[in-house]
């Protein structure tokens, strides 16, 4: 059942649950495609639990709005998911996987094993935001979810692929953060030269495909 | 092409229009002319599309040479312009011939100082919008803000009869703010007396203030909750981290958040608040959506919008 709650005097939060869940996230991920097609709309945030829609009210009521988007039927879509699996190329070499080390100690597992649970999962895109282009993926297999670094890196490498906590990320450009890096891509977050300026959207499937550092080297990548 | 040249660029000097919208769920912040109020009456006295670029600058140091005959309009912030070293009082149009010498150098009211020129400023949109975001790089000059060198590009223009905003409609920066607030649904997050707290205190604007976001000095706010699973933020949200200071989120403000809100800050106040300089005293005033709505809608209307 969907909520409609305040935020301004020109947006509001539909929240679909407290917890977040792959089922939610079906969910938003829906919505926010049909909410798009929806007139008048300026901006649409969809996150883990929740939406942020912000809307002209020059030419649109809340009251109206809000009905348009109850009328909304969702249809989970299972197939769609099966086929639009996208694929990371990742290089999880120890010379970048500058946390391997501390998640193998922390979880008491071998570096082997954790880029072999890292890339067998497949990933939700659960939202983008933080910086253009940053998707928070989930979920991250327990055995080797580890918390924030203590004191965040000052830099981290665009490119960097992270875990922190049951969350995966890849960071889009050169940033300061705190995430657990464990390996890097040369796919490309945010790209001015893509139309859609990020080639993930909230809700795609993502899988990291372990290459060796000569693919990683080939495709372009620095060491 | 000719329009004028940057002969020293000022302390940070943007292009800017009313925003970049559709991309916040890329993470992309909407941008934008972060005082509108100043913003609009900069294009409405040129009789300009409202929607067109300006130059937004902060605090004093840019000083422009004109190449060709124009009309511009300054508007916001008093940062003593000069054309030729006669000062003009901002909030009015002018007449710009080819050699002239256009200067924001001190700053004497206000944080932001907008230049409106006749039919705008020939600048490629990026993802539909020239508004510069620093942080992606986007819009603007490369992404950047002005420096040295840059050539601000523009279209010949008849001379126009001068027009200036009657000094009653001119705001004063000076002043204390109130500002009005809508209440968001995390208001259930924070207690009868921190609420009855946030809307008697006093608190002052401080030294971290920038397009993202202002935070305030004062009283410490507390929520009952560390945190909320991050969702969207809306332009004016205030936020109410763990150290207890209200932050309120403007234009180019991160798109997510996880921090307790407790409402939003009217649109229309919130560009008030960017031209307060620190030390300016807030306080705050609940209003219904119901009122927000009119508050708004008359604003906007007040340039046939």
């Amino acid at each position: 059942m969907i909520k409609f709650n305040t935020a301004s005097v020109d947006s509001f939060v539909i929240s679909f649950s407290n917890e977040i869940s792959l089922e939610v996230s079906q969910m938003i991920k829906f919505y926010f495609q049909e909410i798009n097609k929806i007139e008048y709309i300026i901006d649409v945030i969809p996150s883990y639990t929740t939406i942020l829609i912000t809307f002209d009210i020059f030419n649109i009521s809340l009251e109206k709005l809000q009905n348009q988007i109850l009328d909304i039927n969702f249809t989970s879509n299972n197939q769609e998911n099966e086929s639009t699996i996208i694929e990371i190329p990742s290089y999880y070499g120890e010379e970048v996987g500058l946390d391997l080390k501390r998640i193998s100690e922390i979880n008491n597992i071998s570096v082997k094993d954790i880029i072999e649970i890292h890339s067998s999962q497949i990933y939700t895109v659960f939202t983008i935001g933080f910086a253009p282009g940053f998707a928070y993926l989930g979920q991250v297999d327990k055995k080797i979810a580890t918390p924030r670094l203590d004191s965040p890196r000052r830099i981290v490498k665009k490119g960097s692929i992270a875990i922190a906590d049951t969350q995966t990320a890849i960071y889009p450009q050169d940033s300061p953060g705190g995430w657990n890096i464990i390996g890097l891509t040369t796919f490309n977050m945010f790209n001015k030269e893509l139309d859609n300026l990020c080639p993930l959207s909230m809700g795609d499937k993502i899988k990291f495909k372990p290459i060796s550092q000569a693919e990683f080297i080939n495709l372009g990548g620095e060491i | 092409m000719n329009g004028f040249e940057v002969i020293s660029p000022g302390i940070l000097t943007l292009i800017q229009d009313k925003g970049r919208f559709g991309f916040m769920s890329k993470g992309i912040t909407p941008s934008g002319a972060i005082d509108e109020f100043a913003y609009l009456w900069a294009n409405y006295l040129l009789g300009n599309n409202l929607d067109l670029n300006v130059l937004e600058i902060a605090f004093s140091g840019l000083t422009l040479k004109a190449n060709k005959n124009t009309s511009i309009s300054v508007t916001g912030a008093d940062l003593s312009f000069s054309i030729n070293n006669k000062i003009y009082k901002p909030w009015q149009t002018f007449k710009i011939k080819d050699g002239d010498i256009l200067k924001f150098s001190k700053n004497i009211i206000g944080q932001r100082a907008y230049l409106s020129v006749k039919n705008g400023f020939l600048i490629l949109k990026e993802f539909g919008s020239t508004s510069t975001t620093l942080k992606e790089g986007l819009g603007g000059i490369e992404g950047r803000a002005l420096k040295k060198g840059d050539v601000l590009p523009f279209i010949d223009s008849l001379s126009l009869p001068i027009k200036r905003l009657k000094s009653i409609y001119q705001p004063d920066y000076n002043q204390a703010l109130k500002l009005r607030v809508v209440l968001g649904y995390q208001h259930e997050n924070f207690s009868k007396e921190e609420k009855i707290k946030f809307f008697s205190k006093e608190f002052r604007v401080s030294k971290e203030a920038n397009r993202m976001g202002i935070k305030l000095e004062g009283e410490s706010i507390q929520a009952d909750i560390d945190g909320i699973i991050s969702e969207g933020i809306c332009f004016g949200a205030i936020q109410v981290p763990k150290d207890g200071r209200p932050i309120i989120l403007l234009k180019d403000r991160q798109t997510i958040g996880g921090y307790p809100k407790i409402g939003s800050v009217l649109s229309v106040d919130c560009f008030k608040l960017s031209q307060a300089k620190a030390g300016t005293t807030v306080t705050f005033q609940e209003i219904s959506i119901e009122e927000a709505l009119l508050e708004t809608k008359s604003f906007y209307k007040q340039f046939k919008i």
